[in-house]
């Protein structure tokens, strides 16, 4: 009798756990689709795309859609533009970010709440806003086309959120360790540089890969700003294969699932960083 | 030398004190002049452009006063895409608020596999826009797209749907696709916030005996609940300034703006239209929403400190 009871609770524990299983592969598998449709677009021949309705398993595997995409779009050339724009949007980022969290967390100054709020504010605002009067004054300094100037503007909407992730990490940091630097005959900006940066690894890494990665997504300032298209990074590059009716999906998925594997691999692996500055920014005085 | 030995000592505490807020206001100087280049002196321009009469092609450009605002108020394009705005961001905010609650819930449960699944949800939040788009598009396609196969599973529909270009279907499918878009990021910072929810408190509701469901009515959600607010302000940002998903899936269409939000038309009405003393009328209509979510931000995020003080 008694075991018999027992036996029933562990067969009902274990249908529940199978039931939690199956919600959560449910689940993941839900949320992954779109990322696995891609793939599997991407790497079997054109033909078994374009039948309805199509197989959920790729029946045969072909890597003619990369191929025939780097033969015929000049992928190559955008993928360029792109690490040229993102790189230099970083190195822009990380200066201006570095000093602006360093005033934020170690000065003392009046007029940081108001600072503040002037990033909180900045970082509100839609790209669409100033996309106009920012492609005027382009155009009127003879800039459009430039990689370089198209990095200022990115580097401009991404600094304040990348200020917010490094104070975060800067927070982290004891006060005692920079006044111990000073005391020892660093100026505040040597203090910086030797004591606090080193200690703020993940925090520099973390604001490299958002501003990285916000240049190599970014597509309204790109499209608008660069026209030529010897000069386009990569997202309006892809973006324009989708306005070619005439692109073959195959090739089209091919270039999507090649542009975001950077971008997912670097996001996953230091999320933690990430996610903690992200949600951090708080209006502090 | 006396300087050096003064400062070492700290017997010229104040001394050092000037000199550092002298520095800060240097460093702060060079940032704000930078954003005052690329982003406040263009705001002030189109606030500027908005009482004139500039359209590509006009002979001579003049200051007009009101008169752009006067359109404004009667446009009803305009405030049908305020509308439009406004429907967006609801749907946005309450599905990724309450998505990244629900999975977070769901995979705060210790389980093997745990950190595989929650590497899993990640993934959108890390995938960028445009191949998101390429993607999306091509589920969405009417004649191979894979959604058909998924919607003739429901029982009376034996046709393939039009999706994107169905004015019923349009706004549902660009609101599901920027929830599958953001909800990642809610669901990381809320499974960060649950994760921080001291321990003591779930034993107490133990001893005292409550259910599962008290325990999240009365432990876990007041204790989230100054993150779940800041996350729906996060959303509300986030689906006030989309722009890629929306222009490159439906730009804005089908039949006269059913998914033009204002953005799009601020775009539109430049960009297309050429009138860019009316587009940046509509920008300063944006510019003023986005200071009404500036101070709803700082709201929430002092109620949040708050709370963390606490």
């Amino acid at each position: 009798m008694k075991a018999s009871a027992h036996a029933r609770y562990k067969i009902r524990r274990f249908g529940a756990g199978l039931a939690f299983y199956a919600l959560i592969i449910g689940f993941c598998g839900a949320v992954l689709f779109p990322v696995y449709w891609m793939t599997v677009n991407a790497i079997q021949p054109l033909s078994h795309g374009m039948q309805f309705p199509p197989s959920m398993f790729p029946k045969e595997i072909s890597f003619l859609p990369f191929t025939t995409l780097f033969e015929n779009y000049p992928v190559a050339r955008w993928l360029l533009n792109s690490l040229l724009l993102a790189t230099m949007t970083t190195l822009i980022v990380l200066a201006l970010a570095v000093l602006g969290s360093f005033a934020m967390t170690f000065l003392k100054w009046r007029g940081k709440g108001a600072f503040g709020l002037l990033l909180l504010m900045t970082q509100m605002l839609p790209e669409a806003l100033v996309v106009i009067p920012v492609y005027a004054m382009y155009r009127n300094l003879g800039l459009s086309d430039s990689l370089p100037a198209l990095s200022l503007v990115d580097a401009a909407f991404i600094l304040p959120i990348c200020i917010w992730v490094l104070k975060n990490s800067f927070d982290s940091i004891a006060e005692e360790i920079y006044e111990a630097a000073l005391i020892d005959g660093c100026s505040p900006l040597g203090a910086l540089i030797r004591t606090l940066l080193p200690l703020s690894a993940p925090g520099l890494v973390a604001v490299s890969v958002v501003a990285f990665f916000y240049a190599w997504n970014e597509y309204l300032f790109a499209v608008t700003l660069v026209t030529s298209p010897d000069a386009r990074p990569v997202a309006v590059g892809l973006a324009s294969l989708k306005v070619m009716l005439d692109t073959p999906i195959d090739r089209v998925l091919a270039a999507a699932l090649f542009f975001s594997i950077f971008p997912v691999t670097f996001y996953l692996l230091i999320q933690r960083y990430i996610v903690a500055g992200l949600s951090a920014g708080a209006v502090k005085g | 030398m006396a300087e050096q030995v003064e400062e070492r000592t700290g017997l010229s505490r104040r001394h050092g004190r000037s000199r550092q807020s002298s520095l800060a206001y240097g460093l702060v100087f060079l940032i704000v002049a930078y954003l005052a280049v690329f982003i406040l002196l263009p705001i002030v321009q189109q606030f500027l452009t908005s009482f004139s009469n500039n359209v590509v092609g006009v002979d001579k450009v003049q200051w007009v006063g009101l008169r752009n605002y006067e359109r404004l108020f009667e446009d009803d394009d305009f405030w049908f895409s305020v509308q439009v705005t406004f429907t967006y961001m609801a749907f946005v905010v309450v599905g990724a608020v309450s998505l990244g609650l629900l999975s977070a819930l769901l995979l705060n449960r210790k389980f093997r596999g745990r950190n595989l699944a929650r590497g899993a949800i990640a993934v959108p939040w890390a995938f960028p826009e445009i191949s998101a788009v390429l993607v999306f598009l091509w589920m969405c396609n009417p004649t191979f797209g894979v959604m058909n196969v998924f919607a003739r599973l429901i029982p009376g529909i034996d046709e393939n749907l039009n999706w994107l270009s169905d004015p019923k279907l349009a706004m549902p499918l660009v609101i599901a696709l920027s929830i599958w878009k953001a909800f990642p990021f809610t669901f990381l910072v809320i499974l960060a916030s649950l994760q921080a929810v001291p321990r003591e408190l779930y034993e107490a509701a133990e001893v005292d005996g409550a259910t599962r469901l008290q325990v999240l009515r009365y432990v876990t959600i007041p204790e989230i609940t100054p993150t779940l607010m800041l996350m729906a302000v996060l959303m509300s940002i986030f689906s006030f300034k989309q722009f890629t998903l929306i222009w490159l899936t439906t730009g804005g269409g089908p039949y006269g703006g059913i998914t033009e939000t204002l953005v799009l038309r601020i775009y539109q009405t430049a960009f297309r239209f050429f009138d860019l003393a009316y587009g940046a009328t509509l920008g300063v209509s944006g510019f003023v929403i986005v200071l009404g979510l500036t101070l709803l931000f700082v709201y929430a995020q002092q109620r949040q400190d708050r709370a963390r003080r606490r």
